[in-house]
């Protein structure tokens, strides 16, 4: 359980943080969405210790990030990719392996296991200049999950990559919830979260819009869904707050459908019913 | 601690990565060292012609045709000048040695096979065994050549008597009184020629009786102390700087190395990972020590070995600890101040460099004109050389070693802490 109460964090005259109360149960994924600068790097750096807020307080289990204990449970992805270039892959992860005191057997397991788990195994001596920008993401991933940590802080994880790599990070997120972890995923891809989150918060300029689950917002504030038939009687638009029954009583007095286009409202309308702007610039 | 040793592992990991960083930790200062030290070995000893002055007090013939003869020979470089010159000269170390021929060389050098063997005075440094040795060595061979003429003169001498009583027995026209005299007196003075010449062939030379004029040359040394203002082996000044340079590099590196870590983001790895800021901090600083001290043992065991410099031991590890934390604690500073690779190398190399040039890692201090050396008290570079050099050629006591120690450690201990409170970690 992940219980955060009024962050605040301050950059000069930018208010980067404000006010951000959040509760994330233990075995979910939580999405926090936002555009470029809405704050969420900053979050996940006072939520993983990373700085200090300016006020606000961050519990994980009852324990502050910055205490040694909850250091053994905390992973960060961080946003860039943070390894070092030149050594190899298994290199790197034999160093941040080795920041967590763990016994030889175990460590070398948890190396093979997070190699295998980002599907690596067959490029563990390269050097990380040679990777891809994907199999860079993926070893980045890796070089997080080695002391096996309960809380897992994903920030923009899909960034710069391929679809492939991408589909495979999803895979990767969906299993470390089926061992049961805790994420926070943040990112600027509607469909990541609506595909990976269980929740999801909102944020722009530092405060938190909106939480909930995706249906739950699509649901306050997605709006209506557009619905359009085409027929022998021309083209017929209209929003629907209830779409089967709307559907139903517009189909009554039409002979032939041509065709039905439903737009349903999703996290981008979401986003824009709630700042007035696009989510992705 | 296995933490931090892993950072330190790690951090070596990349420094051998890096064939730059390499290059200038390991290579370029051996290079330096190598370079520069045989450029000035050059100068005093080696195969070259010894320097030295003659000084012919003598004026005679034979003494004028020795100092020609000197001259020629390929062993020296021959200066004529005065006594007073001569001396200062050797003195003040231009010249490895001077000669005095003195009054009464030339009739001595002369006489063959009666009388003295010539005096010759050579004023040299006692601590130039060697040089002393080739010396003399070199004057015997030129002094044989006074045997050789008279052998030669001998010979002719017989050969002339021979060829003399063949053709006054042979003649017709000598009247018989005068052959019957000649032949008596001829063979006689013949005999004389050859038990000469014969005495000649069974000289032993290096015996030193007194008045032995079988002895090419009677050589008398002087002592004459050099007042010497830098070490015998060049490598001794070099190897230090060498070292300097090395060190420098360590320094270089590891700043951008902990810099690198910010930029990376892999810093924001290590704080939230269960090792504490002053532990990460330690880490870089312990990888940078024993970085230095890995090079400048390498230096040391290539100048011990390999070149001939002797030090002592215990006072050059006290050496290498001080100017390791000096230089641990600049590393720190200059890491603390600058936000990019680029710009902590750029502003620690313009530091380095401008410190080595002041504090001797390219003109020896002891060369240095005295305005400099003033300044370069200001250097880091001068006290951590200076310690080195304590340790190896300026024989320091163990009080001596404390003030470079001292300073050092004070300039370290400074910069450490200035340096480790403004560094910003986590700032990416
Ligand atoms: N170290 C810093 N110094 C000054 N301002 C900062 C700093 N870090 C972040 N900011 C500012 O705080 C705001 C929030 O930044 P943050 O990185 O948290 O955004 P983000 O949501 O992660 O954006 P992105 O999607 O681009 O990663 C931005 O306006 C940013 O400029
Ligand atoms: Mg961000």
């Amino acid at each position: 359980m992940i219980i955060v109460k009024g962050l605040q964090k301050r950059y000069g005259s930018i208010q980067a943080v404000d006010h951000v109360s959040l509760e994330i149960p233990t075995g979910h994924i939580f999405g926090l969405l936002g555009p470029n600068g809405a704050g969420k790097s900053t979050s996940i750096s006072i939520m993983t210790g990373l700085i200090d807020a300016d006020g606000g307080s961050v519990e994980l289990d009852g324990l502050e990030p910055k205490s040694m204990k909850a250091r053994y449970n905390i992973g960060l992805v961080p946003q860039s990719i943070a390894l070092y270039e030149e050594l190899t892959a298994l290199d790197n992860l034999a160093f941040f392996a080795s920041l967590y005191s763990l016994t030889p057997d175990v460590k070398s397991s948890r190396i093979d296991w997070a190699l295998q788990f980002v599907g690596l195994q067959d490029r563990a001596n390269d050097r990380v200049s040679e990777f891809s920008g994907g199999m860079k993401r993926r070893l980045n991933l890796a070089a997080s999950l080695l002391h096996d940590p309960d809380y897992i802080f994903m920030d923009e994880p899909t960034a710069g990559v391929d679809p492939q790599s991408r589909n495979k990070l999803f895979d990767n997120v969906m299993e470390l919830k089926e061992l049961g972890k805790t994420i926070i995923y943040t990112t600027h891809y509607m469909e990541e979260a609506q595909k990976l989150c269980d929740r999801v918060g909102i944020i722009d300029h530092g405060k938190l819009l909106a939480l909930g689950t995706v249906n739950e917002l699509l649901h306050q504030y997605g709006g209506d869904t557009k619905l359009s038939i085409s027929s022998e009687k021309g083209v017929k638009s209209f929003s629907s707050a209830n779409v089967s029954e709307d559907l139903t009583n517009a189909l009554r007095d039409i002979d032939k459908v041509y065709d039905i286009s439903m737009n349903r409202p999703d996290l981008e309308a979401v986003f824009l019913n709630l700042t007035g702007r696009q989510l992705r610039d | 601690m296995k933490k931090m040793i892993a950072l330190m592992l790690k951090d070596f990991k990349l420094l051998f990565k890096d064939k730059m960083a390499v290059f200038f930790t390991f290579i370029f200062p051996l290079i330096f060292a190598l370079v520069f030290g045989s450029i000035f070995a050059g100068d005093g000893n080696g195969s070259r012609a010894l320097r030295v002055a003659a000084v012919d007090q003598d004026q005679t013939e034979q003494s004028q045709q020795f100092i020609t003869e000197l001259s020629a020979a390929d062993e020296f470089k021959v200066q004529l000048t005065d006594e007073v010159n001569a001396k200062t000269l050797v003195r003040k170390g231009k010249l490895v040695a001077y000669f005095i021929l003195p009054q009464g060389f030339g009739e001595d050098y002369q006489s063959v096979f009666s009388g003295n063997a010539p005096d010759i005075l050579v004023g040299i440094d006692p601590s130039r065994k060697a040089e002393a040795g080739y010396l003399e060595g070199s004057l015997m061979k030129l002094g044989i050549k006074r045997f050789e003429n008279a052998f030669t003169n001998a010979d002719a001498l017989t050969e002339q008597l021979d060829r003399s009583i063949i053709e006054i027995e042979q003649s017709d026209e000598v009247p018989a009184e005068w052959k019957s005299l000649l032949g008596d007196y001829l063979p006689k003075m013949r005999a004389l020629a050859q038990e000469q010449q014969d005495a000649g062939g069974s000289i032993s030379f290096g015996g030193d009786t007194e008045a032995n004029p079988m002895v090419p040359l009677k050589v008398t040394r002087q002592d004459e102390l050099v007042q010497r203002s830098g070490p015998r082996n060049a490598y001794s000044i070099t190897i230090p700087q060498g070292a300097i340079w090395a060190i420098m590099g360590c320094v270089i590196g590891f700043a951008v190395s902990l810099v690198q870590e910010k930029t990376l983001g892999t810093m924001n790895r290590l704080i939230v990972a269960p090792i504490s800021r002053t532990q990460i901090v330690a880490g870089k600083a312990l990888g940078c020590f024993v970085a230095q001290v890995i090079v400048v043992t390498l230096l040391f065991l290539v100048a011990y070995f390999i070149l001939g410099v002797s030090f002592d031991i215990s006072k050059l590890i006290i050496a290498v600890i001080a100017s390791g934390i000096c230089f641990v604690g600049l590393m720190m500073f200059f890491a603390s101040l600058a936000k990019t690779e680029r710009s902590v190398a750029g502003m620690t190399n313009a530091f380095l460099i401008m410190m080595g040039m002041i504090g001797g890692a390219m003109i020896p201090l002891f060369v240095m004109p005295g305005w400099m050396q003033a300044i370069s008290d200001f250097s880091p570079v001068k006290w951590a050389i200076l310690a080195l050099e304590g340790a190896i050629w300026r024989n320091f006591s163990y009080g001596e070693m404390m003030t470079p120690v001292l300073i050092l450690s004070a300039i370290g201990i400074v910069a450490f802490i200035l340096g480790t409170r403004m560094v910003k970690l986590e700032d990416a």
